[in-house]
């Protein structure tokens, strides 16, 4: 083993360790140890949820273009997809654990499912994406099957052809799961008109955008940390470029699409909420935009694709855009009290009513109403911790299982 | 039987006792506030935003007929009882928060920690408690208990523990200035459907479509 492997799973076990402890404490002390507060009462635990999710896409985007589209071209990467996309929905399911003030009654899900919640259906499309992207890799892995692994091979007469049948058979499955986890997590969101920057018809179709470059931006981090940039692949990653720029391309449209309707009408209530995206979190809002921007121009010049290094940075860039946008779901929706009301006999004023914070300082306000979230010490460790998960169990799954093309 | 609430922003003075005997019969931990009373437009509780231009606004769960909070609840923990009010098992209750994004008024309440360990930092003196003593079902559902555990949500009941004694909700008790009155809106005749229809009710935020069982009067004045 590589001493650049040896660190990787090191660091990526400790976080792990972190993580799990940081948890284990928040469940003796409480969500007191996060910096949420009643009048903010979602921070970033379900920001990583929604992010893990977008991540989750590479799978589809690999399948349904190999399989429903024909690039052939892409196979190679084909089972790097699906793992990605098993690693990130279960990365997923972990996120929005530490964020259950009583995980132990989990169960209620099943015993008691109130069929109305956006959150049930949430909970049931990813493990069904979860149980879809599993058995796709494995359908995709069975040819190679052999050796040790043989006992875990079901016996068929030609594993080569039964591989590529049911992968074929399954690729729309796993399209319709793939578009339902973001659609449905959008959901989640924008069904609700309680949150002006939520209720949004452009939500969805905007998460299925920003999945698609994100998901797809993982796939190309992997897939150039395993394989490098070989001719046999550079068509690949042109082609993974593209698509990555024009899902891009498409999120941002739908995104200033949305902002731009409610800033020319410029009723108060949106132009609050945009001001606290637009300009209270500026420079976040720049890096969610200028980063995967300058990261899809460095994609598709034909020089950057020609070094793993510059490939591999822009992927991050992308996706740590992405991460920041998904952070931004959180403010606009919190930091506005959505009961502002205009005060009996005033004129042009509108006045938020505050909210019991939920929380007893000696000093503090007991009613507020803004909030300055940033995350706590004890939820960024659970975060990093989760986040170390998905990479640790990728490069577990690279090294053990014959994921990466043998020929090369 | 639709059970409302009429609070006549004429009769209330800004006492917060309503806020103080929700708190004290429910046994609120610390920093949870079911029922609270603001002053529209105003930096602080009682002063007057502008002279002249003085009211109070009372808010607790507006009981909505299409409320975001129980069709968001992924496990049926918030409820709804024959009468029309919102209820939260406390047994069933998973903490993720969900109503509580879903809720426009910003009246549902997280037990951010364990309330006792919360109560122990008030510094009360040794031995004090307050709050009704004995649980309370409905239909078999735990919906009151004087000690809540972390991690769940709750929120006004109607303070539905006292319903069958007969005893209205503890702010409707409690209040000085008689602001508050409970009744059947299904009812044309009752008194709360005869207050709206008398005296222009309006509720909170009719834009968002929940449409509360709770009301309120305007004021024909002001404070001076």
């Amino acid at each position: 083993m590589s001493t650049t492997k040896k660190i990787a799973y090191l660091v990526t076990a400790a976080l792990m360790v972190a993580g799990f402890a940081a948890w284990g404490y928040q469940l003796k002390e409480g969500l007191v140890l996060t910096h949420m507060r009643n009048s903010y009462s979602w921070g970033l635990y379900v920001s990583t949820l929604a992010f893990f999710v977008g991540n989750a896409a590479g799978g589809l985007v690999l399948s349904s273009l190999i399989y429903l589209f024909g690039v052939k071209k892409l196979k190679p990467f084909a089972k790097i997809g699906a793992l990605c996309a098993f690693a990130n929905v279960t990365a997923a399911m972990f996120a929005i654990l530490p964020d259950i003030g009583k995980p132990f009654r989990i169960h209620n899900m099943i015993l008691h499912p109130q069929l109305l919640s956006p959150l049930v259906w949430d909970v049931a499309v990813l493990n069904l994406y979860a149980l879809i992207s599993l058995v796709y890799l494995y359908l995709l892995m069975l040819p190679e099957l052999t050796g040790p692994f043989a006992r875990i091979a079901i016996r068929v007469k030609d594993p080569e052809a039964f591989s590529e049948t049911w992968a074929r058979r399954l690729a729309p499955f796993s399209l319709v799961a793939a578009v339902g986890i973001h659609v449905v997590t959008a959901w989640v969101f924008s069904t609700q008109g309680s949150r002006d920057w939520w209720f949004s018809p452009a939500l969805a179709p905007d998460f299925v955008a920003v999945a698609l470059a994100s998901g797809t931006a993982l796939v190309m981090l992997a897939a150039v940390l395993v394989y490098g940039i070989r001719d046999l692949y550079r068509d690949a990653y042109r082609t993974l470029a593209v698509f990555i720029s024009v899902a891009f391309f498409i999120h941002l449209f739908l995104m200033y699409n949305d902002m731009f309707i409610h800033l020319w009408y410029g009723a108060e209530e949106a132009r609050e909420t945009l001001a606290i995206t637009l300009r209270q979190y500026l420079p976040a809002h720049l890096f969610e935009v200028l980063a995967p921007l300058a990261a899809v121009v460095a994609l598709l010049s034909a020089r950057v694709r020609e070094s793993a290094a510059a490939v591999a940075a822009s992927c991050v860039l992308l996706i740590s855009g992405v991460l920041v946008h998904r952070f931004l779901i959180m403010p606009a929706a919190f930091d506005r009290v959505p009961l502002t009301i205009a005060p009996l006999g005033l004129q042009n004023v509108t006045w938020s009513v505050p909210i019991a914070s939920g929380r007893y300082t000696e000093t503090g306000d007991t009613f507020v109403t803004a909030w300055h979230y940033f995350p706590s010490a004890i939820e960024i460790t659970i975060v990093l911790g989760v986040v170390a998960y998905m990479c640790f169990l990728v490069m577990v799954a690279i090294d053990r299982l014959p994921i990466t093309e043998r020929s090369t | 039987m639709r059970r409302g609430m009429v609070i006549d922003l004429e009769k209330c003075i800004g006492c917060r006792s309503c806020a103080v005997a929700c708190k004290q019969h429910n046994a609120q931990p610390a920093g949870n506030w079911w029922n609270r009373v603001v002053t529209p437009g105003s930096d602080q509780h009682q002063t007057a935003p502008e002279k002249g231009r003085e009211y109070f606004l009372p808010i607790h769960c507006q009981h909505c007929q299409n409320a975001p909070c129980e069709k968001v609840c992924p496990v049926g923990a918030t409820f709804r009882a024959d009468d029309g009010t919102i209820l939260v098992d406390y047994e069933r209750c998973i903490g993720c928060r969900y109503c509580m994004a879903a809720c426009p008024y910003g009246v549902r309440q997280f037990n951010w920690e364990d309330p006792e360990q919360a109560m122990s930092r008030y510094h009360y003196q040794d031995g004090y408690a307050f709050g009704n003593p004995r649980e309370y079902r409905y239909q078999g559902r735990l919906v009151y208990a004087p000690v809540r555990t972390k991690g769940i949500v709750e929120k006004c009941h109607f303070c539905v523990h006292y319903l069958d004694q007969g005893l209205d909700p503890a702010c409707v008790r409690g209040c000085p200035g008689k602001a508050r009155t409970v009744g059947d809106l299904d009812d044309p005749d009752s008194v709360v459907s005869r207050l709206i229809r008398d005296k222009n009710g309006f509720q909170l935020l009719p834009e968002k479509g929940t449409r509360p069982n709770v009301y309120y009067l305007p004021p024909k004045r002001k404070e001076a």
